[in-house]
């Protein structure tokens, strides 16, 4: 009986500190999401199945340096799966981060006629 | 002549596969109508580098949503990259109530969803693969008679591209495109893994209501498909409906018996439900299905919990009418 009390308070602790570091809540201990269930058939790496408390810290700390509002960063994270979690938690400073207009259009048509030009291919910038 | 000609076509194919395989086709996909554009899709256009938030406000507000572009840069936005990353404008889309649903890497399956009345966030490489200028834009039509595709894009309401280069573009971005789906809606051609990955992206966001609806019309649509009703378990799982989750999880492990996840969560339920000795073998299956992979940790620490709480001659199983998968 002490035992057992003695376990139960063990996992009431673990879970109150993995829940304090931020876990993404679970339904329960027990019990595996979706997302993770499809992560682990399809083998990705180990750190998308298991929920990842390195990884969720990893990318609050790295979202808070590259200038998001830290009152923003939970609600960031909690929308995310643990595989995408751990796949930002590897390339957040690389993956696509799309925002330039379609003015680049503009620009590499220009950098194409430049190299033309330059090449004597095509003669449209007049020189005097 | 056709001899003639078979070199062509053959120089034609190799020049359409830029790096990603299979090849993107050359043109404007016609199994659909020949033109057709979704003239109401809103536009905002685009702030210095928030091409992602207006793209994004774009496709929910088609799809129902009332959200601004200034309201979606505070949660996609990452001001040191000056730019939006794709797996936030996807968080993002589940934060407001829709499933993200990726699109297959094919021009089809972009025409398939303007088809059903709905725009496509996508992301596109404005540049060279060496040199990569990101940028969303919204597919809202095509015309193939005039072989153009139809983009919100950045300060343009309208902007139109030759098709072949606006495919290029999103080839040179990996294909990606995701479209905004109510919980419920599942696209007429959709693959049922892609939908089921949308579904348990809300799902693994929280929202149990839109994750409920996504798998009831997942079911409806692919009955035999065991994460379905994985998916359904966890929904009923977490609104504490312990013998809807146990019956949901029971349906997955019969379709799927070597799924150790399945295996995991039944055995949770059952033991919630007191039905101890049938917690214990499906738990003993989970741990052998899932030695040595990811999973073990969690389904060792499933063995602790139900353990701990299993109080000894207080068990009365409240499942016991059920017969459960071996």
């Amino acid at each position: 009986m002490p035992m057992q009390r003695f376990r139960r308070s063990c996992v009431m602790l673990v879970s109150a500190s993995l829940i304090s570091l931020g876990l993404q809540a679970p339904a329960a201990a027990g019990i595996v999401g979706t997302s993770d269930a499809i992560a682990a058939v399809q083998q990705q790496n180990d750190r998308a199945v298991v929920r990842d408390v390195l990884a969720r810290s990893d990318v609050r700390a790295r979202m808070i340096g590259m200038g998001v509002d830290p009152a923003e960063v939970e609600g960031r994270l909690a929308a995310l799966t643990d595989a995408e979690l751990a796949t930002l938690a590897d390339n957040i400073g690389q993956a696509p981060a799309g925002g330039d207009s379609a003015l680049a259009i503009i620009g590499i048509v220009f950098v194409v006629l430049l190299i033309l030009e330059l090449t004597g291919t095509i003669d449209i910038f007049k020189k005097t | 002549m056709i001899r003639a000609a078979l070199p062509t076509a053959a120089l034609l194919v190799g020049l359409a596969g830029c790096a990603a395989s299979p090849p993107l086709a050359r043109g404007i996909p016609l199994e659909l109508s020949r033109a057709l554009e979704l003239r109401d899709t809103p536009f905002f256009p685009q702030e210095d580098y928030q091409c992602g938030p207006a793209a994004l406000a774009t496709v929910l507000q088609a799809s129902g949503i009332a959200v601004e572009p200034t309201a979606l840069a505070p949660q996609v936005y990452l001001p040191k990259r000056r730019g939006s990353l794709q797996a936030e404008l996807i968080g993002a889309t589940r934060r407001h109530g829709r499933l993200a649903y990726q699109l297959p890497g094919t021009g089809q399956a972009l025409l398939a969803e303007l088809s059903e009345g709905r725009p496509v966030l996508l992301l596109q490489n404005l540049r060279v693969k060496a040199l990569p200028v990101w940028h969303y834009a919204v597919l809202v039509g095509y015309d193939a008679d005039r072989n153009v595709a139809v983009l919100r894009s950045g300060r343009h309401e309208r902007l139109e591209m030759r098709w072949q280069s606006f495919a290029r573009s999103w080839d040179r971005a990996g294909r990606w495109a995701i479209s905004a789906l109510a919980p419920g809606v599942i696209p007429a051609g959709a693959e049922a893994s892609r939908y089921l990955e949308a579904a348990a992206g809300v799902e693994a966001a929280g929202d149990r209501r839109a994750a409920t609806l996504a798998y009831d019309a997942a079911i409806a649509r692919w009955p035999e498909e065991p994460v379905a009703w994985l998916g359904r378990g966890n929904v009923a799982y977490g609104d504490r409906d312990l013998a809807a989750a146990a019956d949901a999880y029971a349906r997955a492990a019969t379709l799927a018996p070597d799924n150790a996840a399945v295996r995991n969560n039944l055995a949770q339920v059952l033991a919630e439900a007191g039905c101890m000795m049938e917690s214990r073998r499906q738990l003993e299956r989970a741990a052998a299905l899932g030695a040595g992979s990811a999973l073990a940790p969690v389904i060792e620490a499933t063995r602790a919990e139900i353990e701990a709480d299993a109080r000894p001659g207080a068990t009365q199983c409240v499942l016991a009418d059920r017969h459960w998968p071996d």
